[in-house]
């Protein structure tokens, strides 16, 4: 299947610190891609890397064409859905203003239309809760309202950064399977950033994992779940 | 019902106190603009309305109608206030606060002189549009001036309120206000946000230039003691909360009027009433009537 998302010896840091030494991974057309490792590998900037929060060499294509030089604004406004670390929620605002920023850039009225009706189905709780200020959601609420934000959207590809951060396992496992829903039901691919290398390797196909700014393993998600050593010097479990 | 002399008096203070007020408001609403879109205060807003004041008047006296030469000029603002941003402010956007503080106040030393040798230095005169007189009720007497000052605020006030909290584009402004990398990874081009931010600010500031003018006189210092009052009116009202700023407006009037019957205070020391009040919620509520406490997370 042709790649949606392409990055081919990706180098990227913070001033002088480099995080990124040359990382190559490609997401295929509505796929779900794992991205794991341990904390300060690599993952979080390499999300940050593909909508331009921080400076890069090597070359990052979306669907063919290179992100290079290109603004933030710019990329997301191409399909692609980043829902950073901590959410993104503006907690100034109500629900309803949160979804709407999601799809402030639509003119399709009446496809924006099911696609509210859809993402309500998915998270019943964010339509009771509409007109409440973000800040009053739980951390699960708040997740469920980024994916739903992202969604509207109408991404052809999703970066979600660690979405099971500080959840607990219930509200977790609900929010995976939205999120494979969704990839089944919309056809929008994902490149998933998870410190849970287990629930992660569950949902996606194919699977990296960065060890200091390098890809040390990669392969299908069966496989790297199947393979002992890889499991215990890299995923932890 | 009768009221007697000394309370008719008192009325009338604080009658005229919400005209004033509501010019206070719409220059605190300025400063709550730039403040909440980039964390600084504008201390260049006063000038800027003041320069504004002179284009409107330059343009009445050359025979154009109030009513068209008002509206022109609260567009030529709101084009001068992200001309503003876009040329002094964007190329130094992530300096430190203190450096861009001291650029507003360059910026204003800058607009005042350039007012002057464009405008000169004396003090003119201005007409107010609104027929002198006014209606009483129960021994207390409106201006029609005093009374076509609140229409207008309040007009515009309203519109501002709507622009922000009612459209779309009003939204992706406060969320770029408060979130801007969050408003970028949807799409929202926050630096033409804080553009459009400058752009408004400066448009509700004329509207206050222009208001106040009749009431003194126009000439290139006339925004200096006015500015002072619009921040205490942002501050009490916490310099985050556009609400906080009209509310604000209304009480500094109606107390800096309210003062003058204060023996020492008269007419005299109002400005210092101003300053009393910044230094009063300053110490005991910091983050104003409707400010939220700032909470900083480590």
């Amino acid at each position: 299947m042709a790649a949606i998302l392409e990055l081919d010896g990706v180098t990227a840091g913070y001033g002088p610190t480099t995080v990124l030494r040359g990382v190559s991974l490609s997401v295929p057309e509505g796929g779900v891609v794992s991205l794991l490792g341990a904390n300060g590998a690599g993952k979080t900037t390499t999300l940050r890397a593909i909508t331009g929060g921080v400076r890069w060499n090597g070359d990052i294509k979306f669907d063919g064409n290179s992100l290079r030089r290109m603004s933030t604004e710019s990329i997301v406004r191409h399909g692609i859905a980043h829902v950073p670390e901590g959410r993104g929620i503006c907690t100034e605002l109500t629900v309803d203003e949160n979804l709407r920023l999601g799809c402030h850039l639509r003119r399709d009225s009446a496809e924006l239309r099911k696609d509210y009706d859809r993402v309500f189905e998915y998270f019943p709780v964010l339509k009771e809760r509409r007109r409440l200020s973000a800040s009053t959601l739980s951390g699960g609420e708040q997740q469920m309202l980024a994916l739903a934000r992202a969604l509207l959207m109408k991404p052809r590809l999703m970066l979600l950064d660690e979405p099971s951060l500080g959840l607990a396992p219930r509200v977790v496992r609900a929010i995976f399977e939205i999120i494979r829903t969704i990839n089944q039901e919309s056809k929008v691919a994902v490149l998933l950033v998870e410190q849970n290398a287990r629930i992660a390797l569950d949902l996606s196909k194919h699977a990296y994992v960065l060890e200091v700014g390098r890809v040390a393993v990669e392969g299908e998600s069966s496989q790297l779940q199947g393979n002992e050593s890889v499991r215990r010097s890299y995923l932890g479990y | 019902m009768t009221l007697t002399p000394q309370e008719q008096a008192l009325l009338q203070l604080v009658v005229s106190g919400i005209a004033t007020g509501a010019i206070f408001a719409s220059l605190a609403l300025a400063l709550v603009l730039i403040y909440n879109a980039m964390g600084l205060v504008n201390f260049a807003q006063g000038e800027m309305a003041m320069f504004a004041t002179f284009i409107a008047f330059a343009l009445i006296s050359r025979g154009v109608n109030y009513w068209i030469a008002v509206p022109a000029t609260v567009v030529l603002a709101f084009a001068g206030g992200i001309l503003i941003q876009r040329v002094v402010i964007r190329p130094v956007e992530r300096a430190p606060i203190l450096a861009l503080v001291i650029i507003t106040l360059g910026l204003a030393t800058l607009i005042n002189g350039f007012a002057g040798v464009l405008f000169g230095y004396v003090p003119r005169s201005v007409d107010s549009p609104f027929s002198v007189g006014g209606v009483g009720a129960g021994g207390v007497y409106v201006t029609y001036r005093d009374l076509g000052v609140m229409a207008v605020s309040g007009v515009v006030l309203l519109l501002m309120y709507l622009l922000l909290q009612r459209t779309t584009i009003g939204l992706t402004m406060r969320a770029a206000a408060h979130h801007p990398e969050a408003s970028r990874l949807l799409g929202v081009r926050v630096s033409w946000m804080l553009a459009l931010g400058w752009g408004l600010a400066s448009a509700v500031g004329a509207v206050s230039g222009i208001m106040v003018a009749p009431v003194l006189l126009l000439e290139p210092n006339m925004m200096q003691s006015i500015i002072i009052y619009a921040f205490a009116a942002a501050v009490l009202g916490g310099i985050e909360s556009p609400l906080g700023a009209v509310v604000g407006g209304l009480i500094v009037g109606v107390t800096v009027n309210l003062a003058t019957l204060i023996p020492l205070v008269g007419g005299d020391l109002q400005l210092a009433v101003a300053l009393a009040i910044i230094v009063a919620v300053l110490i005991i509520r910091p983050n104003g009537l409707f400010g939220h406490a700032v909470g900083r997370r480590v």
